[in-house]
């Protein structure tokens, strides 16, 4: 870490001072691990050299790589009254004070070493969230596969939701959006009079406001009370009547209760609103195989695995034309049907292949 | 006959008049009675250990033991769990609080409990109770007993004289393990009933694991090995034969909780249903030569339409839409749907829950035992199913799920179900449900059990619809005739006591016939005879005596 500032100071000093000679073998020891030897070094050359600032930030960086941040804040805050544009000197400051809970503190240091990942955390602690949220998607473009910098931008992202969903409470608490936001709340908690009585206050408010309708009927699905989620997102068709996510709920909710004929009809508008997506494909399919209407079953799923082959989806899609084929008398197809849904089980012994 | 006014009727005379009905005033079918004598308190014991034997017991019996014409009622209790269980594994079953318990039904609809009289009272220390098959195992003319348990099961030999008699080891049936529903029937035709069953798990109170993290609750059945069920095949002399790997019963591992019989592909010989929880279901079909074949993916019994398995609990082997075939029913957790097969013929089923009306009546709710009963008389089965959430402490963790539950009546018009008033209005920990008509009126009464406490005994209040029943009189078939074909008036039903969870059913076949006035009675006995009785009266209960040639 620290052998970058020797490089530069080798560079330019053709003779090695007494100063120098322990800052070299300050390095050494540390490239070797020897970090107490390195610290002792480090130590020796500033105090022969009070101004030799890249003695100051190696021991700097030396005493983090210890795990001694707050041994590392003095030495590399006199390398940046040494030499205040030091970038490296600015960058293990930021770590240093942000490991210790300082996030405030290390902004600027942070930002002055453009290190956009410690700089995205350190905003986030410091509860400066749209700021955080920007700079940790700037440094995930650079990063993306990295697993702690999605989770602070997830975390981040959690939290700015919460802060401005608490000042939409704060500051309109009576509108319709605050009401749909506490329904959405009381819905993840699974407290369904709760949440109805909330989204209801909503469409008093805002009959007409997208998505409400929809929501509702969710909550209501999830409870499986089909009857009530068939009338929410029709209510919802009839407000949005372009959204293929209402029709093909409906359709679903219809197909729950049976209403094969009125299903297939929302799932056909759905799949015309929105081409091939493979949800409402299986569905329809699912809707004119309970009709009988095996032909068209037959062609949906079809499509639906020219799309996707090896999703849940897709196993289902198998499974429905085996079912097909077995029926029309196509042993052979039905089996070879049958052999892909097998391949797409995740636990076939739960399906397929019990465990002999 | 008395004519009575039925809830139908009524509305329907209204909307003759013309008059506009305010408020419909809902009707119940049943009357929920607590007999006088019936003071069955089921034992359970939950324990913190979330022991998953806890859960699932409470098996129930309909039977006329002394035939005296009048239904008797058998109830199975569970035992004591201590917390937590140490080896060797003891239930207390000698205290009589945990005993089993038979209560004589008396002619004025009163229960008398003869549970020491009738030697069934120490259900066997080791045992931790869970159902009961009913079957005249030795064609004497007196229904036999056999109560599962986890444990050793438990054959009861019914004397005659008002005393059973323990004949387990002699007969060689104890199993072991965690045995759960079980049946009696005759797959070979032999006319000796052969006895079927159900394993739900490897699982022992030392093996047990808790679930659900902060919740602590059962864990899912996945969390145990499966196992395999068991087949017994009656010699006729007293004794059964273990033919589970012989017969390719035991060639598949299930977790197994519900069993019935029928045969579904009508080529004379009875197949079996089984129902596994957390996975795929079972269809055993019935090669005639003594083997069986497991064909529930090919038939389409084995999943959903989805593809998904189900977690089969209850099932009914019986014809819902009287096409003559029997269908298949099983029942489920919530955010599954009950299960309804139809058979189609030609060995193959469709998934028709959602067509039935099942996805709307059942998808919040956890079902146990089930029956397919035409409780209206009007010619149709119903549905009726005993509900409750497996877990005690579901609503905690789910506010959109509740542990107990009213049970499920609906009525079936025309092959799909409606949501009828069962006329319990309070929730109970429902398990067992068996079916038969207690007080001999005609119309079909229910007995319900609940886990860790009293029965409900459900009377049908009864309505205009004609109706007949009949007892079976094997000669050349098993006594009782289980396995018989009997079609009356486009309606069949397989004679059978099993299906169900853990219980057994009046054997006697009972048909709705609505406004007929005549009946035709065609019966395919477990023989090969056919046998048609043509103008035969209403409203009686009729038995029918093998003919005992060709």
């Amino acid at each position: 870490m620290s052998g970058v500032f020797l490089t530069i100071l080798l560079a330019l000093q053709a003779s090695m001072s007494p100063a120098l000679q322990s800052l070299h073998a300050g390095v050494e020891a540390e490239k070797s691990g020897q970090l107490d030897t390195a610290v002792t070094e480090f130590r020796k050359a500033t105090e022969l050299d009070p101004k030799l600032e890249a003695a100051f930030a190696d021991l700097g960086g030396v005493y983090i790589e210890k795990g001694d941040y707050a041994a590392a804040v003095p030495p590399l805050k006199r390398a940046l009254e040494l030499s205040p544009d030091l970038e490296g000197a600015h960058r293990l400051l930021g770590y240093a004070l942000l490991a210790q809970g300082y996030a405030s503190e290390a902004i600027p240091h942070l930002e002055k070493a453009h290190a956009e990942d410690a700089l995205g955390i350190a905003l986030l602690e410091a509860g400066k969230l749209p700021e955080a949220l920007a700079v940790l998607q700037k440094a995930l473009a650079q990063n993306p596969e990295d697993p702690d910098l999605l989770y602070y931008y997830g975390r981040t992202a959690g939290l700015l939701s919460k802060q401005v969903f608490d000042e939409l409470e704060a500051r309109f608490p009576d509108s319709a959006r605050a009401h749909q936001m506490m329904a959405q709340d009381y819905a993840v908690l699974h407290d369904v009079p709760s949440a109805e009585r909330e989204f209801f206050a909503a469409l008093h408010l805002r009959p007409q406001a997208a998505g409400l309708h929809l929501q509702l009927g969710e909550l209501y699905a999830r409870a499986q009370q089909w009857d009530k989620a068939e009338e929410q997102f029709r209510l919802e068709t009839e407000s949005q009547p372009g959204s293929a996510e209402a029709f093909y709920r409906l359709g679903e909710a219809r197909l729950q209760l049976g209403n094969f004929h009125e299903a297939r009809a929302a799932l056909v508008h759905s799949d015309q609103l929105r081409q091939d997506m493979p949800e409402t494909l299986y569905q329809l399919g699912k809707a004119a195989a309970m009709e009988g209407d095996n032909s068209m079953a037959q062609k949906c799923w079809e499509q639906l695995l020219s799309l996707e082959k090896d999703t849940p989806l897709a196993a289902q899609a198998h499974f429905g034309l085996s079912g097909i084929y077995r029926k029309q008398g196509r042993p052979a197809d039905a089996d070879r049907e049958m052999e892909e849904f097998r391949k797409l089980q995740r636990n076939p012994a739960h399906t397929v292949d019990s465990p002999k | 006959m008395d004519r009575r006014i039925t809830r139908r009727d009524f509305l329907e005379a209204f909307t003759a008049m013309g008059l506009a009905l305010p408020m419909p005033v809902p009707m119940s079918l049943f009357d929920v009675k607590h007999p006088r004598g019936l003071d069955f308190n089921h034992v359970n014991s939950p324990t913190p250990q979330k022991y998953l034997i806890e859960t699932m017991g409470g098996g129930v019996a309909l039977f006329d033991y002394n035939n005296d014409g009048l239904l008797d009622i058998f109830l199975v209790n569970s035992g004591r769990l201590a917390n937590p269980m140490h080896p060797p594994e003891i239930f207390d079953r000698q205290t009589p609080r945990n005993w089993n318990r038979l209560y004589r039904q008396n002619p004025d609809g009163s229960f008398t409990d003869v549970t020491q009289e009738a030697g069934l009272a120490n259900a066997g220390d080791g045992n931790y109770g869970m159902g009961v098959a009913v079957g005249d195992y030795d064609n004497d003319g007196f229904p036999d007993l056999y109560v599962t348990n986890y444990g050793k099961n438990t054959l009861y030999h019914n004397n005659g004289n008002g005393t059973f008699t323990d004949v387990t080891v002699t007969a060689g049936v104890q199993a072991g393990g965690w045995s759960c529903s079980a049946g009696f029937f005759d797959y070979d035709n032999d006319g000796h009933l052969d006895l079927f069953v159900t394993r739900y798990m490897i699982w022992d109170t030392q093996h047990s694991k808790i679930c659900g993290g902060e919740w602590q609750t059962y864990c899912p059945p996945a969390e145990f090995p499966a196992t395999t069920n068991i087949l017994y095949r009656n010699r006729g002399d007293g004794t059964f034969e273990d033919v589970s790997h012989r017969s390719g019963i035991a060639s598949i591992k299930g977790r197994s909780l519900g069993v019935s019989f029928a045969d579904y592909d009508d080529d004379g010989f009875t197949d079996i249903f089984v129902s596994n929880d957390g996975m795929r279901q079972f269809l055993f079909h019935n090669n005639g030569d003594g083997t069986f074949t497991e064909r529930a993916l090919e038939a389409g019994t084995a999943l959903t339409d989805d593809g998904r398995p189900l977690s089969g609990m209850g099932t009914v082997f019986q014809d819902y839409d009287n096409d003559g075939r029997p269908d298949i029913l099983v029942t489920v957790l919530p955010r599954e749907v009950y299960a309804l097969f139809h058979n189609d013929g030609n060995g193959a089923f469709s998934y028709r829950s959602l067509q039935a009306g099942l996805g709307w009546l059942s998808a919040a709710s956890s079902g146990w035992g089930a029956g397919l009963e035409d409780f209206d008389n009007d010619g149709w089965k119903d549905l009726f199913v005993a509900q409750s959430h497996v877990l005690d402490n579901v609503e905690q963790i789910d506010h959109m799920m509740h542990y107990k539950e009213p049970p499920l009546l609906a009525l079936n018009h025309n092959g799909r179900f409606e949501r009828a008033d069962s006329g319990v209005a309070a929730a109970i920990a429902g398990r067992g449900a068996a079916f038969g008509d207690l007080n001999n009126d005609g119309w079909m009464d229910v007995v319900v059990t609940s886990l860790g406490g009293e029965p409900l005994v459900l009377l049908n209040h009864g309505g205009s619809g004609n109706w007949l029943s009949i007892s079976l009189r094997g000669t050349r078939s098993n006594r009782d005739g289980l396995g018989a074909r009997v079609q009356v008036n486009g309606q069949t039903r397989f004679a059978t006591t099993a299906g169900s969870y853990i219980s057994a059913s009046d054997k006697r076949l009972h048909f709705g016939l609505g406004a007929a006035e005549m009946a035709k009675v065609e019966i395919h006995w477990p023989s090969g005879t056919h046998q048609v009785l043509e103008g035969v009266r209403p409203n009686q209960f009729l038995e029918v005596r093998e003919p005992e040639k060709l």
